[in-house]
């Protein structure tokens, strides 16, 4: 049994959504724990569209790149909540306007 | 282009040897000079000696004549294809080597025992070999660079020679001075060559002489640039300060290079340039007016003149002056004759007042001289002969050549030239003579006070004795080193003019391939004459200096008359006729000036005004750009988000066009 076809501009639409609510997480969050959250969320919008077009082109490249993604999320995750914690460590804190040793 | 040379192409080792030996001695004896001792001064005059043998050993190649080629030439090396060095030795260049290394070998000789005792007796004898080699690369040179390359180089050894008493402030004053006026005279001759190699692309005299039509109108600018420099050189006006001044060397050097030959140097250049000069009137005109100029201001400087030295300086200083004359306004054969002669009895004038100056222990004043004749009757003959030469008393040496240049400047149609050279004959005399009365005639006057003879500040006088220097009385060379030379020199000095001799004499025809055919005018009066009315001037000159040096009368009172002369010295006489005022306030002041110019204004304006603008707009876009580094990660983030959509945008739209 087939299952009700979705469209590809509904993909298109899922990511644009989960993509533009990581921008406004990354954008609006003080809390960095939120803001990687939201990185992966993009990520995963990403993702998304990667794959619907691997599948509507029948071109295996975007899952592979899917995949790709998936580990540079996972090295980013790693980095992002080294950073937080050493931040953390150093500054008592984690708001991320807080900590603004590069103001110029 | 053919390639043209003057001379016939060989291979002569003579002539390599006679041109590289004076450097060989002065590379030994700076190098090993403090082992050779005294031994310095025989290997610098043996050297000398060995190269004026081997000049008389070139003396066939120098003149032979094969087809138009005039004497040797000798390749050397290739620079860049068409552009050899070369050494060229044919008779106008035969007659300086001659003079360079004969003279230069007496000279030598002398200052062994001139110099005997000087602490850099060996440094001496380095620096002169070296002047001679240097004088040599000037003058044998085939092509012009060469020809600067030994123009520097002689300047160089001036600065050296000038300046060897260098704990002396006045003589390194003196050195640096003649070394910045000859500078100046170098750069106008470079760019006298840049023009020649810009018009007629080639370096070499042969190609230039031979394509000197190229030059078109640039001839007349050629001439001048090579005229300054040597003017600067050859001590015309206005850039003659130097020479005085350079009296501040060892009198031999003052023989060898202030008078007998770099100074001559610019009458060389001239007289090698003589093609160009022969088509160019305008510059002959300058050339010659500038020379009966020099030749008339120097006679007239020389009677005011109390240091021996300084006489002889401005006696050399008109003299070169009737040499620039003579090959400006194209006599080019009697210009060179005069330099031949004036060579031999210049010399002879400084050797002979080195004697004295030696015995006096470095007293140059004439005025603390006098009754010197009874002492030294050989420095008496010695100097009389060069003096009866320089006046051109018929039979000496300078009558025959500086008649022939005085009548060669009417025979060319320069009527005024003549008469000054004519006036400039008898204050010639005038001044030699005041000379020869005040150094040996009367009384001996060194044990008078100086303020009583008007000398008020006696160690500015004249050059001040030198403990450093000065030979102690138990430690004298034998006499006869410095006799020998002397006394060897006197020979040219009365007899050398005999070869001008005549209508087909000696001299014309050595030169008689040398030189174009001159073409001359119909003059008024006779070379006899001329001659008739040159003795006469120098009569009359002769006349006032027995009147007021040398009758019993002006005896009587020497003392008195020389304090009263000393005193009431008018003050354009007193001050050189102010050239070097005039040359201080129009070159030093205005460089000075130009200088603070450019300290007060250009360089806190312009210069560290420009750095200082570059570092402050660096700072200001710095503050511009610093205002986005807000350390806040969300404004980051938005400014990504913004960029990305911009980029997103871009793409959506370009793409919509394609």
């Amino acid at each position: 049994m087939s299952a009700l076809p979705v469209s590809l501009a509904s993909y298109i639409g899922l990511s644009a959504v989960m993509f533009f609510v990581g921008v406004a997480g990354v954008v609006l969050r003080r809390n960095p724990l939120v803001m990687l959250m939201s990185i992966e969320l993009m990520f995963n919008a990403a993702n998304i569209v990667f794959v619907a077009f691997a599948r509507a082109w029948m071109h295996n490249a975007g899952h592979i790149f899917a995949f790709l993604v998936i580990t540079v999320a996972a090295a980013e995750a790693a980095i992002g909540l080294a950073i937080v914690v050493a931040v953390f460590r150093s500054a008592k804190n984690v708001d991320v306007d807080e900590v603004a040793l590069l103001k110029g | 282009m053919i390639h043209h040379v003057m001379g016939v192409n060989g291979f002569y080792p003579l002539l390599m040897t006679l041109w590289l030996l004076p450097l060989a001695g002065a590379v030994l004896c700076w190098t090993f000079g403090p082992q050779l001792k005294q031994l310095a001064g025989w290997l610098g005059a043996a050297t000398l000696g060995t190269s004026f043998v081997l000049t008389l050993l070139s003396w066939s190649a120098a003149t032979q004549n094969s087809g138009g080629a005039l004497g040797a030439h000798q390749s050397l090396l290739s620079w860049i294809p068409g552009f050899d060095f070369g050494l060229l030795l044919d008779p106008l260049s035969l007659i300086w080597t001659f003079i360079i290394t004969g003279v230069g070998f007496l000279i030598h000789f002398y200052s062994i025992g001139y110099m005997h005792g000087d602490k850099a007796f060996a440094r001496f004898f380095a620096y002169m070999n070296f002047f001679v080699f240097a004088m040599l690369t000037l003058v044998l040179s085939d092509n012009f660079v060469g020809l600067l390359v030994g123009w520097g180089l002689v300047g160089l050894a001036s600065y050296f020679l000038i300046g060897f008493w260098f704990e002396r402030p006045s003589a390194v004053a003196a050195a640096r001075k003649a070394f910045v006026i000859n500078v100046v005279g170098d750069v106008a001759i470079m760019f006298a060559i840049f023009v020649i190699f810009t018009k007629v692309g080639a370096l070499g005299f042969g190609d230039v002489f031979a394509n000197a039509s190229q030059l078109g109108d640039w001839v007349f600018v050629v001439c001048v640039g090579l005229f300054i420099g040597a003017a600067a050189k050859s001590a015309q006006l206005p850039l003659h300060t130097w020479l005085p001044d350079a009296m501040e060397g060892p009198t031999p050097v003052s023989a060898l290079i202030h008078a007998a030959t770099m100074v001559t140097a610019g009458v060389y250049l001239i007289a090698r340039c003589a093609p160009l000069w022969s088509v160019s009137s305008d510059a002959q005109m300058l050339v010659g007016t500038i020379g009966a100029l020099t030749a008339l201001v120097g006679a007239i400087l020389g009677t005011a003149q109390w240091d021996i030295k300084r006489i002889l300086a401005y006696s050399t200083m008109s003299q070169i002056g009737y040499m620039i004359m003579g090959v400006g306004v194209g006599a080019f054969e009697g210009g060179v004759a005069h330099f031949f002669t004036h060579a031999f009895f210049k010399a002879q004038l400084f050797l002979g007042s080195g004697l004295i100056i030696h015995a006096l222990a470095n007293e140059q004043d004439v005025r603390r001289m006098g009754g010197l004749m009874k002492k030294m009757p050989f420095a008496f003959v010695a100097m009389l002969t060069g003096v009866l030469a320089i006046c051109g008393i018929p039979g000496f040496s300078g009558a025959f050549s500086k008649d022939a240049v005085i009548y060669g400047a009417l025979a060319h149609g320069h009527p005024w030239l003549y008469a000054i050279g004519l006036i400039t004959a008898g204050i010639t005399a005038y001044y030699m003579f005041r000379m020869i009365f005040l150094t040996f005639f009367g009384s001996y006057r060194g044990d008078v006070d100086p303020s009583e003879l008007g000398i008020r500040h006696p160690e500015l006088a004249g050059t001040p004795a030198h403990d450093e220097h000065e030979p102690h009385e138990h430690d004298h060379a034998p006499a006869w080193i410095m006799a020998v030379p002397v006394g060897l020199l006197i020979v040219p000095t009365v007899f050398a003019g005999w070869l001008m001799f005549g209508e087909h004499s000696w001299w014309s025809q050595f030169f008689s391939a040398q030189f174009a055919p001159e073409h001359t005018v119909a003059t008024p009066v006779s070379d006899v004459m001329t001659t008739v009315f040159a003795v006469a001037a120098v009569l009359a000159g002769f006349a006032i200096a027995y009147l007021r040096y040398g009758a019993p009368a002006a005896m009587e009172h020497a003392i008195e008359r020389l304090r009263t002369e000393t005193v009431r010295m008018p003050g354009a006489l007193a001050n050189a006729l102010y050239f070097d005022a005039a040359l201080d306030a129009l070159f030093v002041r205005t460089s000075q000036l130009l200088g603070t110019l450019f300290g007060r204004l250009i360089d806190p304006l312009v210069i560290d005004g420009g750095v200082r603008e570059v570092a402050l707009s660096a700072r200001w876009l710095g503050t511009l750009v610093r205002s986005f580094q807000t350390g806040l990660v969300r404004a980051y983030a938005l400014i990504l988000v913004i960029g990305v959509a911009c980029f997103v945008a871009y793409y959506a739209i370009a793409g919509g066009v394609h």
